[in-house]
């Protein structure tokens, strides 16, 4: 194929934020964009339906097919570097957005390097944002996976190993030690994600956690076809997100949440007050300032236990309480961490010179840093820092955090204070505008 | 090598603590190494090929103290156990791991509530006195849920009737005895653990030839209502048991990989002189395998010095390390057999006999492949059923 010719085939782009595709064959339905729309003539007006962002935020996405290797050729030419010795590559740890990001740029940059991504997962493509949308939409798990991670892998040029885990890492010997073998590498790349956070309260034999394709997977078909009773417990933007989606799908939500408000670490009262009047006016009912002090089994479904002494009984329970970084890996390679993987703000570098950790598992600042929007920049900054190829450096700034409730959509700009004062810009029943300003200079800004 | 840790206080009584006939480690350590040396140096290869059951040599070793570290029933001091483990495996690894066997026999005595078993018998058995092994390759792999257990105990009035055949247990003969775990009643789904006295020659039966560790003194066992008194029931039920083990267990053979791995640098020492300036096109060379050895080490020893059995995280730990040390012994070996060349591969060289050696590190219970399985498993996502 001429690299330098337009390409036509093209009929997928990808949201470089959320990972969401544009399939021109599919169009956007919801957007009125026809089934065979294609993207040159979506009008500039159109945003991505899962993040928010315009076109220009859009790629080219080739096809599985266009770029398959031809019969014969060998996958990795004997790559050698001016010692003699003989190159071990690039290994990615993680199939989920960071992983493929990172692998993705990573082969745009070089079409020869060898890349090796080792997934716990079978590793196929999804937009995990949609999990949370998904009941509502009445779509199965075959409808969020954009494309299988063998064709990723194959369109790629890059070997995956799927159904891997990575258990150990000798960062002196630069190999890791997987479930199916040991690597070695030049460069390891860590994109692990997080996991929920684990508490006695929650078993995970009867709370459901969904932070996986898998997961999501496993609850829709325990859900089935019946109106079910499913309890929530927490009102972060997941919490929410899931009740309204569960609830619009015409099953029975109870969010039970600590606090007056949901999503009340980041939101002010004013603000939380509507969110929890929309999900009220969705179908959801609220149990607010509630702790669970116990989950368990009763003769149908599950029985969830507040602290208050009140018990709850349902057929589906899910933990929507946070997540943590799995440091295993981290601690045994001597890696620094706090909250997360601490990494060089601009190379994503971690105290290892040869391991890179991008995604939900590194902290900036001491922070954690769980959304989608800054993975694509952490792995171009990755991806030139592995390669040796120049780059300006990763600039982070806090991701605007979208509540993609379509009762009530809800963005957060800025850096929010939990402890600072918010001001009120402009409040009518249909909008309100606040504000956290340091002096003159607005450092958050909530639109609901 | 291992680091010298401070020894550990035996509880038994003096007749058992004395057996060493010293306290100081590093005097234990040194006499350890040197019967390791001298009596193991040359009788390496007729215990691997010709079969020879080196008690002789072990009782030397037990009264040198190599198994006091196992004194103490309660705080067993694993790091000195192990050092011991990897200086016998050093020089040949069918006595390090008869050792193992050995110690991880002792631990189950340890454990057992009656005073036969965990004063009496573990004093001969610490000072080599009495000699028994472990047959609980079966019920390790049963308990991860990849084989189904062996044997099956009916209770009966003073003790238990078990039937069962187990095809290959070593560091046992008759006359001898091991830790043995049967599941019970119908439901199978408790289990067991108790002493095994090989009182009877018919309940052993030989085991075909094979390709190295012939030493070992392994032989097949057939139960068929045999009655084992309640005195000897380690166990029941077995499980908390079996997973309180569980790390000595896997870290104990650690030591024989750690062994090994020491045992095949040595030999591409041996002819750095004459042959460096061809071996240096080798990959795997000693340096390499040295520091990739010093970390394993180091880890073996974090590990056992903070046990925490009950946690994911730990467990995790503990058969990847196990899995390290397997994949470690195959490669250091394989690379001292090319840097030593056809010197190595004589039928009485180290090096060819360490290669099987390291294969076996990495095909006993739990082999790389049972490692990985368990790993895979304790780190998938559970779901609601």
């Amino acid at each position: 194929m001429n690299a330098s010719a337009p390409d036509t085939s093209v009929t997928l782009y990808i949201c470089k934020v959320c990972g969401w595709i544009y399939d021109e064959s599919k169009g956007d339905p919801d957007s009125g964009l026809p089934p065979g729309t294609r993207f040159e003539d979506i009008p500039d007006d159109w945003y991505c339906p899962l993040c928010g962002v315009g076109k220009a935020d859009f790629e080219p996405l080739p096809s599985p097919t266009s770029t398959v290797i031809p019969p014969g050729q060998t996958l990795w030419p004997a790559s050698r570097n001016h010692t003699g010795v003989a190159r071990s590559g690039i290994v990615i740890v993680g199939g989920g957005t960071a992983g493929w990001s990172v692998a993705r740029r990573l082969r745009a940059l070089d079409p020869q390097v060898p890349i090796t991504l080792v997934a716990a997962c079978t590793a196929d493509v999804y937009a995990k944002p949609e999990l949370s949308l998904a009941l509502s939409r009445g779509l199965e798990a075959t409808d969020l996976q954009q494309e299988s991670g063998q064709d990723a892998a194959q369109r790629l040029h890059i070997r995956l190993m799927p159904q891997t885990v990575a258990v150990g890492i000798d960062p002196q010997a630069q190999r890791l030690r997987t479930t199916r073998g040991t690597l070695p590498y030049d460069a390891l790349i860590l994109a692990q994600g997080a996991r929920p956070v684990e508490l006695p309260a929650f078993p995970a034999s009867l709370v459901w956690r969904i932070n996986t394709l898998a997961a999501w997977a496993a609850l829709r078909t325990r859900i089935g076809q019946d109106t079910r009773r499913i309890i929530l417990v927490g009102a972060g933007l997941v919490g929410c997100e899931l009740a309204e989606d569960a609830a619009r799908a015409g099953h029975h939500v109870t969010l039970v949440h600590q606090g007056p408000y949901p999503l009340g670490s980041v939101l002010p009262a004013q603000a939380g007050a509507r969110l929890q009047q929309q999900l009220r006016s969705c179908g959801v009912t609220l149990l607010p300032n509630a702790t669970v002090s116990a989950v368990t089994r009763a003769k149908q479904g599950v029985a969830v236990q507040l602290d208050a002494g009140q018990t709850l009984s349902a057929d589906c329970v899910i933990a929507a309480i946070g997540l943590q970084t799995d440091l295993r890996l981290a601690h045994m390679a001597g890696l620094r961490t706090d909250c997360g993987i601490t990494v060089d703000q601009h190379t994503l570098q971690t105290s290892n010179p040869a391991i890179y950790a991008l995604g939900d598992c590194i902290s900036l600042n001491v922070q954690p840093c769980r959304y989608i929007g800054p993975i694509a920049a952490q792995a171009d900054a990755i991806a030139h820092a592995v390669l040796g190829l120049p780059h300006g450096g990763y600039q982070h700034s806090p991701p605007a955090i979208r509540l993609k409730n379509r009762s009530l959509p809800l963005e957060l700009r800025g850096q929010p204070d939990p402890a600072a004062i918010w001001h009120t810009v402009h409040n009518t029943p249909e909008r309100l505008v606040m504000q956290q300003r340091r002096g003159a200079t607005v450092t958050a800004t909530l639109e609901v | 090598m291992l680091p010298h840790p401070s020894h550990t206080v035996s509880d038994l009584p003096p007749e058992a603590a004395s057996t060493t006939g010293n306290t100081s480690c590093e005097g234990l350590s040194g006499r350890i190494e040197q019967i390791a040396r001298t009596r193991l140096g040359s009788l390496a290869s007729t215990i691997d090929q010709d079969g020879y059951y080196p008690l002789d040599v072990l009782e030397e070793l037990a009264q040198a103290g190599l198994f006091s570290p196992l004194a103490n029933r309660d705080a067993p001091d694993l790091v000195q156990a192990m050092r011991g483990v990897a200086a016998v495996s050093r020089w040949c690894g069918s006595t390090g791991f008869l050792v193992w066997c050995h110690m991880a026999c002792a631990l189950y005595l340890a454990a057992a509530p009656d005073a036969s078993l965990n004063t009496d018998l573990l004093v001969q058995h610490l000072k080599g006195a009495r000699f028994g092994g472990t047959a609980l390759s079966n019920p390790i792999k049963a308990q991860a849920g990849i084989e189904k257990m062996a044997l099956n105990a009916t209770r009966v009035s003073g003790g238990y009737l078990v039937d069962g055949t187990l095809p290959w247990v070593s560091h046992i003969a008759p006359g001898q005895y091991c830790g043995a775990v049967a599941s019970l009643g119908d439901a199978r789904t408790e289990q067991v653990l108790f002493l095994l006295r090989l009182d009877r020659p018919e309940l052993l039966f030989k085991c075909p030839h094979f390709s190295g560790m012939e030493g070992t003194s392994t032989w097949g066992i057939r139960l068929q209502a045999h009655f084992v008194p309640e005195q000897d029931v380690i166990a029941a039920p077995a499980a908390p048991l079996l997973q309180k083990i569980k790390a000595p267990f896997l870290l104990l053979q650690c030591g024989m990989a750690a062994g090994i791995i020491q045992g095949a640098i040595d030999s591409m020492h041996e002819v750095e002189g004459v042959l460096g300036h061809v071996n240096q096109y080798l990959h795997d060379r000693p340096d390499t395998l040295a520091a990739e050895l010093k970390t394993l080490e180091e880890r073996v020893i974090l590990l056992a010095r903070s046990p925490a059995p009950q946690e994911r995280d730990y467990l995790l730990d503990l058969l990847d390390i196990r899995a390290h040390g397997a994949e470690l012994a195959l490669r250091a070996t394989q690379s001292a057999l090319l840097h030593q060349g056809a010197r190595g591969y004589l039928s009485s060289a180290a090096p060819q006999r360490r290669v099987h050696e390291a294969q076996f590190v990495a095909i006993v219970t739990p082999a790389i492949k049972h490692l990985r399985y368990e790993m895979a498993r304790l780190a998938q996502e559970e779901v609601p059923v």
